[in-house]
């Protein structure tokens, strides 16, 4: 149960991850849903046709990335508004996973990714089995997520990604290219996006359907304010509602005598009251949100 | 027929998105208002006169609408929640409400298991406009709703207080302009359009209530206006190119097995190219190298 929280976590600890680092630039890209529906699909389709979950795995990364660079194009290079452009990505996700995915609905994975313990650490009471008897990718996420906060707090490109985010003109001043900056975490967001979308069709539910990630990339959305923009509390947070999503399957399939309707509702609405209390907190520190985020930057207004 | 709802959804959408309110959650407006008025359909008398039952039924679409887009405007105000996020956590929510009423209290025990309501009696029904077509009443209240919303947004001052909140908020708050107020308006509108195109499908379109009330209407409706530069004229004749390509989409679907998901990704170009285009209404490419005046070299 514990074990399987963590597997559903990792669907969400991808394009968490990923979301923060094209936030700390400044770029709100909410096409997260979309990318990853993207890479869900083309994972799975990938991952099907090569017989192998790590070929279709990375196949769905770089599918969730070469989306988010249709972004990129056009909410970096072109300035458009990047609310609707991310909206215009997720409907475009969902479209094009539709027309090419009538013939794969209800498919199966034809070669899961197995578990791999790793020797020692699977052995630790208690921990040993949630944490370290995992399959290759939710390592990856572990080594991805302490990675990315030393990057993000620790490294000269760290400082430098949050000046664009936080002062894309004073960046500008000290040499830094804010749009190549922007460009390579939103990228960088789209290849993570698409990694928690194949993950999520390779590993957790090895079987493609319409629209399979339902909602999924929204609720990533609401967890980087959750994880105060964060890599580390994105852990904590992508954890946690992966807790909450398979208590909610667990329930179902113990037929307990809760409506299956609202079950279903739960992580949705606790999401809501997380994002609520989480702003709350947010504002009350004075933290977080980069203060350029979602606005363009016209480096020949000076 | 598509056409109807999305004239109504956008209307509304238009006037959110001028003040920036990024009202996202057409989708659960449009389920709750469809919700809301179906309430009456199934639970008033059959022999209520039309004419009042089907005033119940709007006023309740527009109020179930106006009531989840007013949730999240409240959420903005007074605890600065992103309503992107919470509009669209809400249209879920919204989804699985219904999913509750439809495999419970609503299902009509004839329907074996399948998750719909009894058929609405004739008097709950929206009148057909023109024979042989599927054109009702709704049309009308598309009409309507343009009209009105654009001399709000032309002729009132809560218009011009819109556009001065939309464009430049602090100087709104500065001019006196009250933006609690004005936020909670224009929320109450565009849910509540939503919510009555909500009404309109099922009073009109379905006849009874289902899960499948065709809500992605509301995410169409935000192209819509986006597509019509926010101006509700435009919009009008925008819904009804859409509503069609829509209606295609369903129709090559049928026919000719070719998947929806088509449309959303012709929609979504359309919309690509729109944004980026954008740039060229302000800006000039110029090609080549023009002299700096930047004095550092």
């Amino acid at each position: 149960m514990l074990a399987s929280s963590v597997r559903s976590g990792t669907i969400l600890l991808f394009p968490t991850i990923g979301e923060i680092f094209a936030e700390r630039a400044g770029i709100l890209n909410l096409g997260l849903e979309g990318m990853m529906v993207i890479g869900a699909f083309f994972g799975f389709v990938a991952g099907n046709l090569t017989k192998n979950p790590y070929i279709g795995f990375t196949i769905g990364m770089l599918a969730g990335g070469l989306a988010a660079l249709i972004f990129a194009f056009v909410a970096i290079t072109l300035k458009g508004n990047q609310i609707v452009a991310g909206l215009a990505l997720t409907i475009f996700g969902l479209g094009i996973t539709n027309f090419y995915g009538q013939k794969w609905i209800n498919t199966k994975l034809a070669v899961p990714a197995q578990s791999i313990a790793i020797p020692g650490f699977a052995n630790i009471p208690f921990i040993g089995p949630i944490f370290f008897n995992q399959d290759i990718f939710v390592y990856f996420s572990y080594v991805l997520a302490i990675a990315f906060w030393i990057i993000l707090f620790r490294t000269k490109s760290g400082v430098y990604l949050r000046a664009v985010g936080e002062n894309a003109r004073a960046a500008d001043a000290m040499g830094i290219s804010v749009d190549r900056t922007r460009y390579f975490w939103t990228f960088v967001g789209g290849l993570l996006a698409g990694a928690g979308g194949a993950y999520l069709t390779i590993v957790y539910a090895p079987f493609w359907l319409d629209g399979i990630t339902s909602g999924r990339g929204w609720i990533a959305v609401a967890l980087v304010i959750f994880a105060m923009w964060d890599p580390l509390y994105a852990i904590i947070g992508a954890y946690l509602f992966g807790g909450i999503d398979s208590l909610q399957f667990q329930l179902q399939a113990t037929g307990a005598t809760i409506p299956s309707s609202l079950l279903s509702m739960q992580p949705y609405l606790l999401t809501l009251i997380v994002v609520i209390v989480a702003t709350f907190i947010v504002r009350a520190k004075h933290i977080g949100v980069p203060r350029e985020l979602a606005l363009p930057f016209y480096r020949e207004e000076r | 027929m598509a056409a109807i709802p999305l004239i109504l959804i956008s209307a509304g959408l238009l006037l959110a998105f001028k003040m920036k309110f990024w009202n996202i959650g057409a989708y659960g407006q449009y389920i709750l208002g469809a919700m809301f008025s179906s309430f009456f359909a199934l639970h008033i008398s059959p022999h209520t006169p039309s004419f009042i039952l089907i005033t119940v039924m709007c006023l309740a679409g527009l109020v179930g609408g106006a009531l989840w887009a007013i949730i999240a405007a409240l959420l903005k105000l007074f605890w600065e929640v992103n309503e992107v996020i919470s509009t669209l956590l809400l249209n879920y929510i919204a989804l699985y409400i219904l999913d509750y009423f439809m495999h419970g209290p609503w299902r009509d025990p004839s329907s074996h298991g399948f998750p719909l309501s009894k058929s609405f009696a004739a008097n709950a029904r929206l009148p057909i406009l023109m024979h042989h077509t599927r054109i009702h009443l709704g049309l009308v209240f598309g009409i309507i709703a343009t009209i009105v919303i654009y001399i709000l947004i032309k002729k009132t001052k809560f218009g011009y207080e819109n556009k001065v909140i939309g464009e430049n908020p602090t100087a709104a708050k500065y001019a006196g302009i009250n933006i609690f107020r004005n936020t909670l308006i224009a929320a109450g509108i565009s849910g509540g359009l939503a919510g009555l195109a909500g009404m309109a499908q099922v009073s009109g379109i379905i006849h009874m209530i289902q899960m499948e009330l065709n809500a992605d209407y509301g995410y169409t409706a935000i192209i819509v206006s986006w597509l019509a530069a926010l101006n509700p004229i435009a919009s009008f004749f925008v819904a009804i190119i859409l509503g069609g390509l829509e209606a295609g989409g369903y129709q090559i679907q049928m026919t000719m097995s070719v998947p929806f998901g088509i449309v959303g990704v012709i929609e979504s170009s359309i919309l690509f190219a729109l944004l980026g285009g954008e740039l060229f209404k302000t800006h000039k490419l110029v090609f080549g190298r023009e002299k700096s005046h930047h004095p550092i070299q």
